[in-house]
């Protein structure tokens, strides 16, 4: 095992590694930003180094200080948390050449992932169901309209060089493609300089259906079961739950052992996640994969009774997945979890500062990760996550109420947050019923709002 | 209160805040006002326990180096937050790495208290992923000590040499 471990990350997240580093007997170097300097993770690390001024980019994405860091600190392993530099490959590499053992999947298998359109073609060759698309680049709005014809109606035109919505256009009908293609088009050479198109099926209404895998550096490859993170505003995870309603356990068999079958085609290893679209037949699409732990991981952790970081920590040591899994994994029971955000419940506006107040809930089933206590403050230059409240019942219904009640004991004074957000969706019909797709909160966000105009 | 009153009342609070007022009372008949502003930052009166318990930081990778070193000037290798005696500069570090106060070893130091310096002349080095960055001061004047001892590693912001500006 490790003698040393540096956590390249902040907040909650850098907090969760350095407690399975702890419980595994490991020595801990936090790495900060001067906002960060009265950080739970920093407190509570055997070192800590200063690694930069605020802005991310000049400190915990700023590679060379990382790995300054971990090299005056002596460290064996580095472990990036989610977000940040988790997925670069290129800091995968460094940490490689610096004899420092990156502890997630190897950089040439990162960047497969991180190519998009190679990652597809990776998950069809092992059989793994796709989303329908084009192969690779539109050059015409006729070549668009044959593809079209093929993948079948709806579908969605993207950019190639895109993201957040921009140079996306939905084709409903054949004679609206055209039109569409071109305003795609300059949308995308516009905003990002490049026009370029793909073309993908539709799924109206869809759900967000993701599997947690774990593969070991022996070819072993385990899937931890799903988790459904359908409630998400502006393509932010709002509330995810482990297992889904939807998936069978003949689906969930059938996905889990092509999952494993194809990580091992890829040579993955470590955490990883594969993230589906499920139709509303039940079909699954997959779309993309996430070579690293997820926020969301606590609830795959309550069902399975597995510790998924002390699973990633004990795989980049070397031990085999036999020695870290139980013999048979099973499922008990239901678990939901609350991504709770320093921001205006109702105008999502972020809210730095400092909190006057913080109490947390307790009790059975009840889980809060979190790096926030009473009179810390709120640095503006992270994202505005502050805490997971995790809830874990025999069923769904008992995980619903012990949310319920573990929200309204969660007092957070000084600054605004999610959580009155929360307690409303656990109080919707169409929620409480497992009725919901990932259009779910922009038409509960637009319900309240009718509502409170007329009731204004 | 009318949405006129409350702008008028954030303009008097932007006003009475930008004068360092701390208290202040108004009674109008009709209306009545009490602000009581909180007192600055780093004041260490009415800190509560658990804020002073969490502003004690684990051991600085570098404050290790200095107590194994046992360097005298080890000290000075505090927190970054630690405050000079007035009128002093300290040239901080931009970079993570590990310090070396000469070119090369055995080599005379860059420079030795008492020394004056000029702005941009270099006075160090540190070394961070085996490329040796040299460390230049940011004001010219008198050199007082040395903050930091050879071989010591150095976090980012860390004081490196105390400069009286000239």
């Amino acid at each position: 095992m490790f003698r040393k471990v540096l956590v390249a990350n902040r907040g909650e997240i850098a907090l969760r590694v350095l407690n399975a580093c702890r419980e595994l007997g490991i020595r801990t170097v936090a790495v900060y930003s001067e906002a960060d300097r009265n950080s739970l993770h920093v407190r509570f690390a055997d070192e800590a180094i200063c690694i930069g001024p605020p802005r991310a980019s000049d400190s915990y994405l700023n590679v060379p200080a990382v790995i300054s860091a971990a090299e005056i600190a002596d460290v064996e392993a580095i472990h990036p948390g989610y977000g940040l530099l988790s997925e670069n490959a290129n800091f995968a590499e460094v940490c490689r050449a610096s004899n420092i053992k990156f502890i997630g999947p190897p950089p040439e298998v990162t960047r497969l992932m991180g190519e998009k359109e190679k990652a597809r073609q990776a998950m069809k060759k092992a059989k793994v169901p796709i989303l329908p698309g084009s192969d690779g680049i539109l050059t015409t709005a006729e070549e668009a309209r044959e593809w079209a014809t093929k993948v079948g109606y709806p579908v969605i035109l993207k950019a190639k060089a895109g993201g957040g919505g921009r140079g996306m256009r939905i084709v409903r009908d054949a004679e609206d493609l055209p039109n569409l293609f071109h305003a795609a088009f300059t949308e995308a050479a516009n905003a990002f300089g490049n026009g370029e198109l793909y073309m993908e099926k539709f799924i109206e209404q869809p759900r967000h259906i993701e599997f947690q895998v774990l593969a070991d550096e022996h070819g072993n490859v385990a899937s931890l079961f799903e988790r459904e993170c359908s409630i998400q505003r502006r393509h932010q995870k709002l509330i995810e739950e482990a297992p889904s309603l939807q998936v069978t356990p003949k689906m969930r068999d059938e996905v889990g052992r092509t999952l494993c079958h194809c990580m091992k085609e890829i040579g993955y290893q470590n955490a990883g996640t594969v993230e589906f679209l499920m139709d509303a037949s039940h079909h699954l699409y997959f779309i993309e994969m996430n070579t690293r732990i997820q926020v969301e991981h606590p609830v795959t952790e309550a069902i399975t009774g597995v510790d998924l970081v002390k699973a990633q920590l004990r795989i980049a040591a070397g031990e085999r997945l036999d020695a870290i899994l139980p013999a048979k994994l099973e499922m008990r029971g239901h678990a939901i979890e609350c991504r709770i955000n320093a921001e205006h419940p109702q105008k999502f506006t972020p809210s730095a500062g400092k909190i006057t107040a913080f109490n947390v809930p307790g009790g059975n089933g009840i889980r809060v990760d979190t790096a926030l206590y009473a009179e810390g403050v709120i640095p503006p230059y992270y994202d505005s996550l502050i805490a997971k409240l995790i809830a874990h019942g025999v069923d769904r219904a008992e995980a619903m109420a012990k949310m319920e009640r573990a929200l309204n004991q969660f007092i957070v004074q000084g600054i605004d947050t999610s959580i009155s957000l929360h307690e409303a969706i656990f109080q919707d019909a169409g929620f409480r019923a497992g009725d919901f797709d990932t259009g779910y909160m922009e038409r509960f966000l637009a319900a309240r709002a009718e509502a409170e105009k007329q009731t204004a | 209160m009318k949405q006129q009153d409350i702008e008028d009342l954030r303009q008097l609070i932007e006003f009475l805040k930008s004068h360092g007022v701390s208290e202040f009372d108004v009674d109008r008949g009709d209306l009545k006002i009490r602000l009581k502003f909180n007192p600055q930052q780093g004041a260490a009166t009415g800190l509560s326990d658990l804020a002073r318990l969490l502003q004690t930081a684990p051991q600085s990778v570098a404050q290790a180096a200095a107590t194994q070193a046992g360097a005298g000037t080890g000290a000075a290798a505090a927190e970054p937050a630690a405050n000079p005696e007035a009128g002093l500069h300290m040239v901080k570090s931009p970079i993570v790495g590990t310090f070396y106060g000469s070119p090369s070893p055995g080599a005379a130091p860059f420079v030795t208290p008492g020394d004056h310096v000029e702005k941009g002349q270099v006075i160090g080095i540190i070394e961070a992923m085996k490329l040796m960055n040299e460390i230049e001061s940011d004001v010219a004047g008198e050199v007082l000590k040395c903050l930091v001892s050879n071989g010591q590693a150095i976090e980012f912001g860390q004081p490196l040499y105390s400069i009286r500006p000239a």
